[in-house]
């Protein structure tokens, strides 16, 4: 695994643990009961030695109990983007500053419990938390609870619930129809991945090693700005544009999913594409780098980031 | 059924063994057998998967139980038969457990088995097994609730830690948890017997078998030092009617008050008197006001309400030199009473003796002397005698023990017309270095006799004294020791008889282990068996809390219990500077860097604050380099962190010169 750069953390303090007993510790009140009176009534002084005792014992472990929770860091990584629908998957890591081992740690998520955790001393220890997701944008942090029942299971400790922002991108549902012809004008020479042959100007991409010199803005070079590379569309080649305006006026949601599923398509035929959205425009290319670029500008359309 | 639920098996089944270990000694054997068949049988359906009993089954079985356990005791309810059932139902228990919610009612239920086994006894031994048996339940808890990432020998820590730091707070609530007297409800009456103690009658052998019993009559704490072992008579209860066989007390007992004159300032002590189903208690001196619970009677003895069944712990205030009021006239002619076939040669003998004086102090003088030159011998084993053992020991035997010696000289005594009549007790005791009291065993048994003399009231004789000195001088112990060496008593010289009763250094090293685990068994019964009302009123008075009121003590006990625990909560739980060493490296290896002239800034991350200061300090960029890359995993990487590469760490820190 690699080193966990955790983005968002939070250290639970004392005010932000709770206590209570569990159904046990309440029957184990209710023996505590029955051993006094039976202490009482034969007046046993070995009858109070244990009843008390057991109770004083009782106490102490509610010290341990909060404890196994006290100074605990909580931090959340989400595993990859997801499409809206989809669950995505996170990765809580709870971190133990402290020289002592904690033992049964629980993530609750939503009333249920996730998953337990031993976490060693100045160790961390992952829960695998998954979310299932419905709108497009940055995934609202889940609300996760820490609970413990250490170490006699006479009493619960939880944490208020904490919100830990995953830093996860949902991007819209993909839905058809493909924005796009089926099938692209034949093409002889397949498509190179940064030169687009043709005759038709599409745009300006930055200069990367290896571009023809032909290409290059020269104009704009001699203006100071950066070096850029004109790019050419149409004739023999698979480029295409995916555009917001070519939709017809459909809600935002359904443009954006339709874009989406254009963006999967074609990057899955291999097609060089390029997305316009309103204030946005992502110049043709194609690759893993170019596909998340639109999938991220789709997902975060309309929201201020 | 899952492996989950088999988790923690091994430790509730440890749990319950040693719960209801003891009660083996009480309980019949065929309860501790269903308990066990239980256990074993639930063992064997977890790990050899055995079929269990069904419902039915287990309906049927329950039914068993409960017609054995009325069969036993044709009752239901109660102590023992409701612990039976306990028990037994328990191993029942283990048969239906299906969740873990059974187990933990199981370890529930075997505290109140452990707080079961309290209600026989009190010992020492049973609080030490039990603290045992609650650690043992306490790991079965941890286990049996918590997820398996703590070994067998970490619960038994975690729950002795518990249970140490349980300790302190259980005693201060144990002390000033406010006890009430007597009962809530009533108290079973069940199991008193197998006590020993004075017989109410005794005939030769009687007080003998007594003398082999080393078991503790009484133990005494005298303010200031105690008197020497000589004067220690322990007055239990006066013989006064006799058949010629035996010797037993009134039929009715004598009562009133008992009329003496004090010719000396009174003493102080305490008594630990242990059960002994009967209801004299031990008398040294003449009190003039009876503990609670117990009444003085006119013959000069302390007898207690009822059979005394636990231990009593009482204080008297006596005069040990007294002088007893003139006895009446019906009470100097009971003492008179002859057996009714009394032998020829016994009155012969004493009427010999009345010819020459009238005077009792003489008359007792000559019967001492006669023991004295008759060649009579005191032994722990003495012969059998029949139909008229005071004539066969007076004339053939001749050898006894103190009740021989004691009902013959008060036969003689009677026959020369001298009111006299037999005591029996302890005579002398055993003082315990270790602590400073004195113990008095029933092999201290003792038997002798009291005359009437014209003007001083009951006068003590000790026939035994005449034959046998190292009795009264050195004590019982003594005695039996000169008996096993065959050395015949009254034949050494005192110096002679004080180097056969030295002990070697082993049976020193034994007695003083001896003396400071009986010390212990003092201390126990003060402060766990006897620490009822009267006790924690003495503790409280000696706190300066004096008549507080029974919800102010409660209030006490509480507050008094939580505030250190608070206390200690916010010194445990604070938080604490960060100890992980690698995080402490860091820190000094920031600090040097920043004498250096390049500070971490707040936002800056390890590794971007590492490139920053490369850059600045390109002589040091592949240490820093170095020290940050080893940081970085021992902090986030995964696993523990090792000891080598935090070894490294520091090494590499150290050597950094910036």
């Amino acid at each position: 695994m690699p080193p966990v750069a955790a983005p968002a953390q939070i250290l639970l303090g004392r005010r932000q643990l709770y206590l209570l007993p569990t159904r046990y510790g309440l029957l184990f009140a209710l023996l505590l009961l029955v051993q006094l009176l039976a202490a009482i009534n034969y007046g046993n002084g070995l009858a109070y030695a244990l009843t008390f005792l057991l109770g004083s014992a009782a106490v102490v472990s509610m010290l341990y109990t909060q404890r196994n929770l006290l100074h605990l860091r909580l931090a959340v990584r989400c595993v990859s983007p997801v499409f809206a629908g989809e669950t995505a998957r996170l990765q809580i890591h709870l971190f133990n500053d402290s020289a002592v081992p904690r033992y049964g740690v629980c993530v609750m998520h939503d009333k249920t419990e996730i998953g337990c955790v031993d976490i060693p001393a100045h160790g961390h220890a992952t829960v695998e938390l998954g979310v299932r997701t419905a709108v497009r944008g940055w995934l609202a942090a889940p609300l996760v609870t820490l609970t413990t029942r250490f170490p006699l299971g006479l009493l619960y400790a939880w944490s208020r619930r904490v919100a830990l922002d995953p830093a996860c991108l949902v991007y819209p549902r993909p839905a058809g129809p493909v924005p796009f012809r089926a099938t692209p004008p034949p093409c002889f020479e397949p498509a190179p991945g940064n030169h687009a042959g043709g005759e038709d100007f599409i745009g300006l991409r930055e200069f990367r090693t290896g571009d023809s010199p032909r290409q290059v803005d020269w104009k704009a070079v001699a203006r100071g700005s950066t070096w850029r590379v004109k790019q050419f569309g149409g004739g023999c080649q698979a480029t295409i544009w995916l555009d917001w305006e070519g939709l017809g006026a459909d809600d935002v949601e359904k443009r954006l999913s339709v874009l989406t599923y254009g963006v999967l398509e074609a990057e899955q035929q291999g097609m060089v594409y390029g997305l316009r959205l309103p204030q946005t425009t992502l110049p043709p290319a194609n690759g893993e780098a170019h596909r998340r670029a639109c999938l991220r500008a789709l997902a975060l359309f309309g929201i201020a980031t | 059924m899952n492996a989950g639920h088999r988790r923690g098996l091994s430790s509730l089944l440890l749990a319950g063994a040693m719960a209801v270990a003891p009660h083996a000694l009480q309980l019949p054997l065929w309860v501790i057998a269903i308990f066990a068949a239980g256990a074993l049988w639930r063992y064997l359906g977890e790990r050899r998967a055995w079929p269990r009993p069904g419902r039915l089954g287990r309906i049927g079985l329950m039914l068993l139980i409960l017609v054995a356990v009325f069969r036993q005791y044709h009752t239901l309810l109660g102590r023992e038969p409701g612990l039976a059932l306990l028990i037994a139902l328990l191993g029942l228990k283990f048969l239906e457990a299906r969740t873990a919610r059974d187990d933990i009612v199981c370890l529930f239920l075997f505290y109140l088995v452990i707080l079961g086994s309290f209600l026989y006894r009190q010992t020492l031994w049973l609080g030490a097994w039990a603290l045992l048996a609650v650690t043992a339940g306490l790991a079965a808890l941890i286990h049996v609730t918590q997820t398996g990432g703590l070994g067998f020998a970490a619960r038994l820590r975690l729950a002795g830690l518990i249970l140490v730091k349980a300790l302190p707070l259980m005693t201060i609530v144990y002390l000033l948890f406010p006890r009430i007297g007597g009962a809530l409800w009533g108290l079973p009456t069940d199991a008193y017997s197998g006590l020993t103690g004075m017989p109410e009658t005794i005939q030769p052998g009687s007080i003998r078998s007594l003398s082999e019993s080393s078991e503790i009559a009484l133990r005494v704490v005298f303010d200031g030092a105690p008197p020497p072992l000589r004067e220690l008579y322990w007055r239990g209860l006066v013989l006064e009617q006799t058949d010629g066989h035996s010797w037993s007390r009134l039929a009715s007992p004598s009562i009133g008050q008992m009329a003496f004159t004090a010719t000396a300032a009174p003493r102080r002590y305490q008594v630990i008197l242990e059960p002994n189903n009967k209801p004299w208690m031990p008398l040294l001196g003449l009190p003039r006001e009876a503990p609670p619970g117990a009444r003085l009677k006119s013959d000069l003895t302390l007898v207690h309400e009822g059979p005394i069944r636990e231990r009593l712990y009482y204080t008297l205030s006596v005069y040990l030199h007294y002088q007893t009021a003139e006895p009446g006239t019906a009470v100097r002619a009971r003492n008179l009473q002859l057996p009714p076939r009394l032998s020829p040669r016994v009155r012969a003998l004493a009427e010999a003796w009345r010819r020459r004086s009238h005077d009792p102090l003489q008359l007792a003088e000559m019967a001492l002397d006669y023991f004295r030159h008759e060649h009579f011998v005191y032994t722990l084993h003495p012969p059998l005698l029949g139909e008229d053992p005071v004539d066969q020991f007076l004339f053939d035997s001749r050898r006894g023990f103190c009740e021989h010696f004691a009902s013959a000289f008060v036969t003689l005594m009677r026959a020369a017309g001298v009111p006299s009549r037999v005591v029996v007790g302890y005579l002398g005791g055993e003082l315990n270095p270790s602590g400073d009291y004195l113990i008095v065993r029933q092999s201290d048994a003792h038997a002798w006799a009291e005359i009437r003399v014209s003007g001083r009231g009951w006068v003590r004789v000790d026939p035994t004294a005449a034959v046998a000195p190292e009795r009264i001088e050195l004590g019982s112990e003594a005695v039996r020791r000169l008996e096993e060496q065959g050395v015949a008593l009254g034949s050494l010289s005192a110096d002679a008889v004080l180097r056969a009763v030295r002990l070697d250094w082993l049976a020193r090293a034994v007695h003083t282990v001896r003396g400071y685990w009986d010390l212990s068994d003092l201390i126990w019964y003060r402060w766990v068996v006897d620490y009822g009302k009267d006790r924690q009123e003495q503790f409280l008075s000696a706190l300066g809390l004096m008549d507080l009121s029974w919800s102010r003590l409660l209030g006490l006990a509480f507050s008094g219990a939580l505030l250190p625990v608070m206390l200690y909560g916010l010194w445990w739980l604070r938080p604490r500077s960060n100890t992980d060493p690698a995080l402490v490296l860091y820190r000094r290896f920031c600090r040097k860097l920043a004498r250096a002239g390049v500070v971490r800034a707040p936002h800056e991350g390890p590794h971007a604050f590492a490139e920053r200061a490369a850059r600045r300090r390109a002589d040091l960029a592949e240490s820093i380099r170095e020290i940050t890359t080893l940081y970085e995993t021992l902090r986030y990487g995964p696993g523990a962190p090792d000891r080598s590469s935090i070894a490294r760490l520091k090494q590499r820190v150290a050597a950094l010169r910036a």
